[in-house]
């Protein structure tokens, strides 16, 4: 009797749930991201802003920073990747508080971008993916949604100069965005964050506590409105937008190390950023 | 909009049904859960940093669960509403509400169905479990088509398909299974009994998620690649034969070859180590056994579970409790009483050894005793969990009685929760529960227990919290009221707990005041609470479980 019915079920398990040892499997391109730079302003493509949020006490950060690294070998400057240390496990240790890595700022961006379920977590072009809970999104989709989002056409390119005074250490940033594509959203903003690599700060790691740990581009500062600046003027295809901005560095960050990064994003409840760009504070 | 279409139809026949309920006899009955939140910050204990604590003062959830039976179809309907509720992630906000469940279900002589939101299982869940647990948020409804059909009296046949849900969504990825099952005895003469199954579940991955696992894939050195698949099928074979007093459960699955994520796993990139989240590619395995006996007096129980690469989701990129396919049963004793329960040995979907022994024995109605003893490797043979439990209950003339025991604990801190370098946390717990009726419908319970933990000869302190003291007293006033007082006190400071400006460790309360006000099946409580932090980093990730502090408002009722 068993033997009868197993074997029924053994059968109509193959019949009902179609089993197959063949199935045509995706294809895999190895470190083919396509351009890694991205060029002058007239051949700009589309640039993905990848918004890490991270501390110095999270143990599984280190792992995220070093995803981004290799996200950052494959698309070059197509990808703009900004580390910004806060929530729960940005509380700084007490040998290293003088990194100023956790911003009130940062937080006051985690907050903007919702809270995620936990860390290392990302936000990817601001945007709220299919099935994903909120804009907040694991280490391990990261990839995914950076291709998805670098596989669109940019509708504005972005032009960044940058005039920094060594003796003040003032930074002139001029942003010129040129509207590629009629852009009918009600609110387009433009956000200016100032980053710095090579910060030497503790870190918990899988290892333990690391003393020397290089922290890789760290939210520094905002320039515009944390919340980006509203922009004001038509979005019509052909005009360009100027903006001039200035901000003046804290002593203690290193200006070679330093990057402007500008976001161009809708604004009020989708934030999805539309292009992003960056560039070095000293050229 | 199919959804909506549906919605609209099981609404206006619930408009329809208390007329027609009562003319053809039909049933309706429900019930409602609420939950309200006060929350008011206290940075002191950690309860900051969050919505509600900054700016939203208030959280709270709902369900309101309908049933209807009637002309051989039972129906069913969930309306579920989020209001700035911590529940689904701890340290944010979710607002939303909706149909959260719906179900038609019908048998026609044999053969039977189900539409809609499914709850079910094949064997003890390890292929495939669809199951709610309100207080993790998890609904892992499956959102299909069911149909089952009764081959003989003692022989069933099911099959399954649907997606799973998430939230008020569901995910991409298709999932469909069958599973037989029976009941199978000797003649008159003999005493035995037979009830064995077997399932298989498959999971074809959607487009999006394999996009982008290839995506990360691709970013992987070449020695680390695989090529990843779309379906993968899990298989189960169990069976529970019962003689006499012994009854004895076996179950073995097997997983196909299936992209997982290791939160563990290590890449290589310039000749530099890199632990965390890796995709690997490999089978899984679980085998699980739990044999039971009963002579008079006593009551055993053994278990035993090996688990290897087992981690069955909708998607691989799933972390924490979201997107799980299967339940793989737990092997350590699930404690209630407040810090016996504070370290908890979360299920290894990777690799997992463990055994379980249970004796209980009663001499008499008043006395009874229970020794539960837990041990929990991985697959190397590191120690993830030991625990030996045991309880004395003795019952004085109906006036009082008293349960008391000791509970002694090894918990792997840096492998559960990911934190390196830490030492294996040494707790001993001793506790004590005494019930006194003062008459008929008055009671007085106190209930004590101290948390002793071993010295972190690293830190020089006493290992993650310390030691804890807890202090609960609860007095029963007639059938309706019932009020609750206790304290959880940080006795002895340890290495994660909290630091004032000073430098010194704080010895903080933690107290609690409920008030229940209980009428026929309607449950009201009013609680004050401060409920210490915690921190749970698993699947490769950290999840801060913060700190409460402010007024709880909760109803339950049926009808």
């Amino acid at each position: 009797m068993i033997k009868k019915y197993l074997s029924i079920s053994f059968l109509a398990s193959f019949l009902l749930l179609g089993f197959a040892c063949e199935e045509v499997a995706p294809v895999l391109n190895p470190t083919d991201g396509g351009s890694g730079s991205g060029g002058p302003v007239s051949e700009q493509k589309r640039q993905v802003v990848i918004e890490e949020f991270t501390g110095v006490r999270c143990v599984n950060c280190p792992a995220a920073s070093e995803a981004i690294a290799a996200l950052v070998g494959v698309y070059g400057d197509r990808l703009v990747p900004v580390a910004i240390h806060a929530g729960f496990f940005a509380q700084p240790y007490p040998e290293s508080a003088d990194a100023g890595l956790e911003t009130s700022t940062g937080g006051a961006i985690l907050t903007f971008l919702g809270e995620p379920l936990g860390f290392p977590t990302a936000v990817v072009n601001r945007r709220n993916f299919d099935g994903e809970e909120n804009r907040q999104v694991v280490q391990n989709t990261w990839a995914g949604y950076v291709a998805e989002e670098l596989a669109q056409d940019p509708t504005v390119r972005i032009d960044l100069n940058s005039a920094y005074n060594d003796a003040t250490g003032n930074v002139d940033i001029e942003a010129d965005l040129y509207i590629d594509q009629n852009i009918d959203f009600e609110d387009v903003r433009l956000t200016v964050y100032i980053t710095e690599s090579n910060i030497t700060a503790t870190q918990l790691t899988p290892a333990g506590i690391d003393e020397n740990y290089k922290h890789k581009h760290a939210f520094r500062t905002v320039v515009t409105a944390t919340e980006g600046d509203i922009i004001n003027e038509n979005l019509t295809a052909g005009s360009v937008i100027n903006r001039n901005l200035s901000v003046t560095l804290d002593p203690s960050w290193v200006a070679a190390e330093c990057d402007i990064v500008a976001i161009v994003h809708q604004g009020g409840a989708v934030l999805d950023v539309i292009q992003a760009h960056h560039i070095p504070v000293v050229e | 909009m199919k959804c909506y279409a549906y919605i609209i139809c099981i609404l206006a026949l619930c408009a329809v049904i208390p007329t027609v309920a009562q003319e053809n006899g039909g049933r309706l009955s429900g019930s409602l859960e609420t939950n309200a939140n006060f929350f008011i910050r206290d940075s002191l204990i950690g309860a900051a940093n969050i919505p509600q604590y900054d700016r939203q003062k208030f959280g709270g959830e709902g369900w309101l669960n309908l049933n209807y039976n009637n002309w051989g179809f039972d129906f069913g309907l969930r309306y579920d509403f989020f209001n700035n509720s911590n529940l689904l992630n701890p340290t944010g906000s979710y607002t939303d509400q909706g149909i959260g469940m719906w179900y038609i279900r019908k048998k026609i002589d044999r053969l039977g169905f189900e539409a809609g939101y499914i709850y079910d299982q094949v064997g003890s869940g390890i292929i495939f479990r669809s199951f709610e647990q309100r207080p993790l948020l998890i609904d892992n409804a499956l959102y299909g088509l069911k149909v089952d059909y009764d081959i003989s009296d003692n022989w069933k046949i099911k099959g399954f398909t649907g997606r799973q849900k998430q939230q008020f969504d569901t995910y991409d990825s298709v999932i469909r299974g069958l599973n037989i099952e029976g009941f199978v005895q000797g003649d008159s003469t003999s005493n035995w009994t037979m009830a064995p199954g077997f399932g298989v579940v498959a999971r074809a991955l959607d487009d999006a998620s394999m996009n982008s696992l290839v995506a990360t894939l691709n970013l992987y050195p070449e020695e680390d690649l695989f090529e990843p698949r779309y379906n993968s099928y899990a298989f189960t074979l169990y069976n529970t034969l019962s003689k006499g007093i012994v009854s004895w459960y076996v179950e073995g699955a097997y997983k196909t070859d299936d992209q997982l994520n290791d939160p563990f796993g290590v890449i290589v990139r310039d000749g530099q180590e890199i632990i965390g989240d890796k995709f690997i590619f490999e089978p899984g395995s679980v085998l699980y056994s739990s044999l039971s006996i009963a002579p008079p007096k006593w009551g055993i129980t053994l278990e035993a579970k090996r688990t290897e690469n087992f981690s069955f989701r909708t998607r691989p990129q799933a972390q924490l409790n979201r997107g799980l396919v299967n339940f793989l049963p737990p092997m350590a004793r699930i404690n209630t009483y407040r810090l016996n329960a504070r370290y908890n040995a979360a299920t290894q979907e990777l690799a997992e050894m463990a055994f379980q022994a249970d004796v209980r024995y009663a001499p008499s109605r008043k006395l009874s005793f229970n020794v539960n003893y837990s041990h929990i490797d991985d697959l190397g043979g590191t120690l993830l969990y030991r625990e030996l439990f045991t309880e004395v209950l003795y019952k004085h003339k109906r006036l009082w009685t008293f349960t008391g025991g000791l509970q002694i604990q090894n918990y792997n801190q840096e492998r559960f929760e990911f934190k390196p370098g830490v030492p294996i946390v040494e707790t001993v717990i001793p506790y004590f529960d005494f019930l006194y009726k003062l008459d008929r419908s008055h009671n007085i319970r106190f209930e004590g227990q101290y948390m002793a933990t071993g010295d972190d000869d690293k830190a020089g302190v006493k290992q993650d919290y310390g030691d804890w003291v807890f202090g609960l007293v609860e007095v029963s006033l007639g059938r309706n009221w019932t009020l609750v007082a206790s304290d959880m006190f940080n006795i002895d400071p340890g290495k994660n707990s909290p630091i004032d400006d000073s430098g010194e460790r704080q010895s903080l309360h933690y107290p609690r005041f409920d008030v229940y006000y209980t009428t026929g099946p309607t449950r009201l409580a009013l609680s004050y609470v401060k409920q210490v932090e915690g921190v749970v980093c698993t699947g490769g990730i950290c999840r801060l479980e913060p700190a409460f502090s402010g007024v709880k408002f909760s109803t339950n009722t049926s009808f």
